[in-house]
């Protein structure tokens, strides 16, 4: 199954249109906690139509404040209201010195910051009472590393017992940025604990800098990385497209998730798993 | 004075957070200085972008130097205490009138300006708040339903009435309104309102009321005669209110009997 992130921007359209058809919609439960009025309406209309996964923005998994159980308590209402499937976060902070950023900062690579994250992480999922699925996000400098971002990253999932969202154009990004072999880095990956994967476009800034703003089509060898995952998987995952600016018309997007969705049943094809 | 190099995992968290924040660069460890400026880029125009989103007309009304000095005060020494991005501007203007920002001296109507775009955020996004009512009554007899979704509001300039560049020192006055969200689209309006109108209206806050008995106490309170021109007036803003659903309706149990 391939699903869209469901867009203010054409939230409306993808409700009306006979030939859009994604498998389910993401939201990020900030975006809709406490909304009413007219977005609620359009919410509750696609809820009816869609499966919803969540996909969570100011948790910040790896601030050095401390976790936010008001707000924590909040989206697990609306995870329960919603009955939503999947709850993931990403493994980075926004949120520091008592001050949110509203973006994604990275996480120092140190043993300190996995003993803190691995810690939170389970603390969010007892307080869930659910498995949330941690996504690597692109990052466009390390700080202060003591360890690679690929050790950081296996001993976060191993400390914390938390599921994985694999970002797959995050992962080429984060390739081209620290140069580094971006199949090899999905070889050391534990594609066992895969639960989710979002698929993307991004921007090349500078000769030496990709910044992943989910304003463009998915370039090639994204898609060839896609596949090169699919068939590392094994096994059917869902899959999110993201597209959060210069959001092009409908059928655009809909060739992306029949790309994405052809790619899926081309390795999975000799499966036991039917794919959606 | 720079503050000292941190030297701890929080400490480097704490400093790439203060200089998104501040813009203020301060090294740490292993961070390439080339790339780490689109960190700074990229936080401070989600905060900016949706800034400019919510309050479009003090945006405009602003210089291109004002704007972005004071989202640049506010960002850097304001730390950010809703964990929902759309919720943050409401923290602009209380920002600006606790620490007396200087364009409020400026713009002395500035405060008012920004509360009223952010009281159009606010409702129109706000979460339902159930009513029950009947849409079939007697708009002489039966007990009025107010829109709960509503605010009512005093300003001392005319921000809603007027362009805010057109705004000056002798405009100031006592400016009433009432800014409701509508039912069916979900759309923000408001009405002009006089201050015996907020009476009725403060008292129909209270429980639904019929027109006459609400007509009667809002004469008392501002000791008016109660005649047909005041009759027929209020019956007017009823009518009125009704069609445009800041009164969504009767009251059913008023109704019924």
């Amino acid at each position: 199954m391939v699903g869209i992130g469901f867009r203010k921007d054409f939230a409306a359209a993808l409700l009306e249109s006979p030939f859009f058809h994604p498998a389910f919609i993401e939201v990020a439960p900030e975006n809709w906690i406490g909304v009413g009025g007219y977005w609620k309406k359009l919410f509750r209309q696609a809820l009816e139509q869609y499966p919803l996964f969540t996909h969570g923005l100011s948790l910040s998994v790896g601030s050095p404040d401390e976790l936010d159980l008001v707000f924590l308590g909040k989206v697990k209402d609306f995870l329960r209201e919603t009955n939503a499937q999947i709850y993931s976060e990403h493994l980075s902070y926004s949120k520091c010195d008592n001050a949110h950023l509203y973006d994604l900062l990275p996480i120092p690579f140190t043993q300190e910051a996995v003993k803190h994250v691995s810690r939170r992480i389970r603390q969010v999922q007892d307080f869930l009472e659910r498995r949330i699925a941690i996504e690597i996000v692109s990052y466009y400098t390390p700080v202060a590393p003591e360890m690679t971002e690929i050790a950081f990253i296996n001993a976060v999932l191993q400390e914390a017992d938390c599921d994985l969202l694999l970002d797959v154009n995050n992962v080429y990004v984060n390739g081209f940025n620290h140069q580094y072999n971006a199949k090899a880095f999905i070889d050391q990956l534990p594609m066992e604990r895969v639960r989710y994967i979002h698929m993307a476009g991004h921007e090349k800034v500078a000769e030496d800098l990709i910044i992943d703003t989910h304003g463009e089509a998915i370039i090639d060898p994204v898609y060839d990385l896609f596949a090169y995952t699919v068939q590392r998987l094994d096994r059917d995952v869902p899959v999110l497209l993201e597209r959060d600016f210069n959001i092009p018309e409908l059928e655009a997007l809909q060739q992306e998730i029949d790309r994405l969705q052809a790619i899926k049943n081309l390795h999975l094809k000799n499966h036991q798993y039917a794919t959606a | 004075m720079q503050p000292p190099e941190a030297t701890t995992t929080t400490g480097y968290q704490s400093a790439l957070a203060a200089y998104c924040r501040s813009g203020r660069y301060t090294a740490i460890p292993g961070v390439h200085k080339g790339h780490v400026t689109h960190y700074r880029r990229l936080v401070y125009n989600v905060v900016d972008d949706m800034l400019q989103s919510a309050y479009p007309l003090t945006y405009h009304l602003l210089t291109a130097k004002e704007w972005k000095q004071m989202v640049q005060d506010f960002f850097s020494s304001h730390a950010c205490q809703s964990p929902q991005v759309w919720y943050m501007p409401r923290e602009l203007h209380e920002y600006l009138v606790k620490t007396q920002h200087p364009l409020l001296e400026k713009y002395p109507f500035l405060s008012e300006l920004l509360w009223l775009e952010w009281l159009e955020v606010e409702l129109f996004m706000m979460e339902d708040k159930p009513a029950a009512f009947t849409a079939f009554g007697d708009i002489q007899a039966d007990a009025f339903v107010l829109n709960p979704e509503h605010h009512l509001q005093h300003f001392h300039y005319p921000v809603h009435l007027k362009q805010a560049k057109q705004i000056s020192a002798e405009d100031k006055g006592d400016y009433f309104l009432v800014l409701f969200r509508k039912p069916d689209n979900g759309e923000v309006a408001f009405m002009q309102l006089s201050p015996v109108l907020v009476t009725l209206l403060e008292l129909l806050e209270e429980r639904p009321q019929a027109m006459h008995p609400l007509v009667e106490q809002a004469c008392a309170t501002w000791q008016l005669p109660l005649n047909d021109a005041i009759r027929e007036a209020a019956g007017a803003f009823f009518a009125q209110a009704l069609e445009n659903r800041l009164i969504l309706g009767y009251d059913t149990k008023s109704h019924i009997l």
